[in-house]
């Protein structure tokens, strides 16, 4: 059940230059949310930026006073409005929404994978998995540069196993994701059955997915979408999906989603 | 206009056959087949919703990306996308039986046969108040032109589904996509409209500077939003002076002094549309907003507000001063 109400910013850190962590005060949200849902959250306050955007929630807090977590990173408009909203500030919160992950089998070696801000979305996954007794999933990260790697400190703490790749070769491995995930799927991750979760551009995406559907490993990818409401109305946030002889079949992002299985949609 | 000092406005309105309890509505392709919006409102706490355009067969719409933001509004080219009039029957209008709402099918059609059909397939169902005829859609039987852009083929396809649906109120959506819209008002009248709901998206596109491409794959959308309200404010003040139709008037309405504003200009309802997306309670909030302006102002009830546009100088000007 999803809930539309005013969140206070309790905290907004910058991270590094584009890079944001949004602490959000809203219990109501917080204790319904499960990993890799989302919220719509307004920029500012105000009918430019019009819509409010689609945000994966990095942490859900545990205390007493639910809160939530948004990194973010800016990049238009509404995003650097959005940076500049100070502690004390209000705004109107819309969440949980989409459909979440499926958690993997215990047995199962899970493996993240993330590309730039696609980090965002895990954190929470890696808690909730966590909780539910799972093995701890192997995180393999890329971005352009250095500075893009955000939040490695949340993985460091819980001492998952990382591969790191940048773009310019100024941290971890130099090249992209795909690289570094191959050897693990072709060592299938020690003995165990791996499982992936994806959330990155889209040609990441495409890619482990090819990957995993070549190597017969369960996939889940976490879409992004121009989402202009966020509740299945508007029907703009859709992605093509395999259909029939007269074509594709078109898939809500925000409500069918942000999750779908490899193979489920044409990237 | 009626005044007094204290107690409840009285919110109804009626335009000709159709009666609301409140003069807002969610309009059509914003508000889905109503359910959805059940975890944020009451239906019945609104005049009434339009659903999303009902074709005759189900239609998956255009490939993405579909919609665009815009200054103070967005760009949508969805493509018509439902489930089409016979799930509609069958699954979506039965789940809102007792919603204590107006319900409003909104119909469309690649050819007036189609339009034809759907209202027939409509006509006489259960718990619909009223049919709402999309003329925005492109005639694949005139070379893809929109059945709203010309008074001769808008009288015929309002008479052709007036006569299909006779049982049903029938508002004809207009489109803002043409010289003069009371022309368009005026057609819609003769064929036997009784309600005229104004205005639908104006054509508009956008350019990714980067790929050097539009940024919607089907090129041109429709614009929304309060960036377009100055524009259909002013096409709901001319086709009232000039068509002599109840109206229901749409374009950017977000709060409820946009929705008083057209009113004022003389529509006699309103709907809200691109509000939905980005405020999901906007609808309802905008009913108490009404009512708060209204005790205010020492406004009895609300429709006495319809066409009390004070003018300055006695009138409005001709279409063409400035």
């Amino acid at each position: 059940m999803p809930f539309d109400t005013p969140a206070t910013v309790v905290r907004h850190q910058a991270l590094n230059r584009d890079h944001f962590l949004l602490t959000l005060e809203s219990s109501a949200i917080a204790r319904a949310a499960a990993a890799g849902q989302f919220v719509m959250l307004q920029t500012r306050a105000g009918t430019d930026p019009l819509l409010r955007r689609p945000m994966s929630i990095f942490r859900v807090l545990p205390d007493r006073r639910a809160r939530l977590q948004i990194l973010y990173k800016v990049v238009g408009a509404g995003t650097r409005y959005l940076s500049s909203q100070p502690a004390g500030s209000r705004l109107l919160t819309l969440g949980p929404l989409g459909n979440g992950f499926q958690l993997p089998p215990v047995s199962t070696q899970p493996i993240l994978v993330s590309g730039g801000i696609g980090i965002a979305i895990f954190p929470f996954l890696v808690e909730t998995l966590a909780r539910k007794r799972r093995r701890p999933p192997i995180l393999v990260y890329g971005a352009r540069s250095k500075d893009d790697l955000v939040a490695l400190d949340f993985f460091r703490a819980r001492r998952l196993t990382m591969r790191l790749a940048t773009e310019d070769g100024s941290a971890g491995a130099r090249g992209l994701v795909t690289r570094l995930l191959e050897p693990l799927l072709a060592g299938r991750a020690g003995s165990r059955k791996p499982e992936l979760f994806v959330c990155g551009p889209t040609p990441m995406l495409k890619a482990v997915a090819a990957m995993a559907v070549r190597a017969g490993v369960p996939c889940q990818l976490a879409l992004e979408s121009q989402m202009p409401c966020g509740i299945g109305v508007c029907l703009g946030c859709v992605v093509g999906c395999p259909g029939d002889d007269q074509g594709p079949v078109f898939r809500r992002v925000c409500t069918e989603g942000p999750i779908f299985r490899a193979g489920e949609v044409m990237l | 206009m009626k005044r007094r000092r204290t107690g409840a406005t009285d919110l109804s309105v009626r335009l000709g056959p159709l009666s609301l309890k409140n003069p807002v509505v969610a309009a059509s392709g914003t508000f889905g087949y109503g359910q959805e919006f059940l975890p944020y409102l009451k239906l019945a706490d609104l005049g009434g919703f339009v659903t999303k355009g009902l074709s005759l067969r189900p239609r998956r719409g255009n490939a993405p990306p579909r919609t665009c933001e815009t200054p103070s509004g967005m760009l949508n080219a969805i493509g018509l996308a439902n489930v089409g009039v016979e799930a509609f029957l069958d699954e979506k209008l039965p789940a809102l039986r007792g919603c204590g709402t107006a319900i409003i099918a909104n119909v469309f059609g690649e050819t007036q046969e189609e339009y034809v059909a759907v209202a027939r397939r409509l006509n006489g169902a259960p718990d619909l108040h009223a049919i709402e005829l999309n003329l925005s859609c492109p005639n694949t039987e005139k070379g893809g032109i929109a059945f709203g852009v010309s008074p001769p083929v808008i009288r015929e396809v309002v008479a052709a589904v007036r006569r299909a649906a006779p049982g049903l109120p029938l508002i004809v959506k207009l489109t803002p996509n043409i010289t003069d819209i009371a022309v368009a008002g005026r057609a819609a009248r003769d064929g036997g409209a009784d309600i005229l709901s104004l205005v639908n998206t104006f054509l508009g596109m956008a350019v990714d500077l980067r790929t050097r491409r539009p940024v919607l794959d089907n090129v041109v959308g429709g614009l929304s939003g309060p960036a377009i309200k100055p524009l259909a404010l002013y096409m709901v003040q001319r086709v009232y002076r000039e068509v002599g139709l109840p109206i229901m008037g749409m374009g950017g309405i977000s709060g409820a002094e946009d929705a008083l504003e057209f009113m004022m200009a003389g529509s006699s309802a309103v709907q809200v549309g691109t509000a939905n997306f980005f405020d999901p309670t906007a609808s309802v909030r905008m009913v108490r907003d009404i009512d708060a302006w209204c005790r205010r102002e020492r406004v009895l009830a609300v429709r006495d507000l319809t066409g009390s546009l004070q003018y300055p100088h006695g009138g409005p000007p001709a279409p063409c001063a400035v």
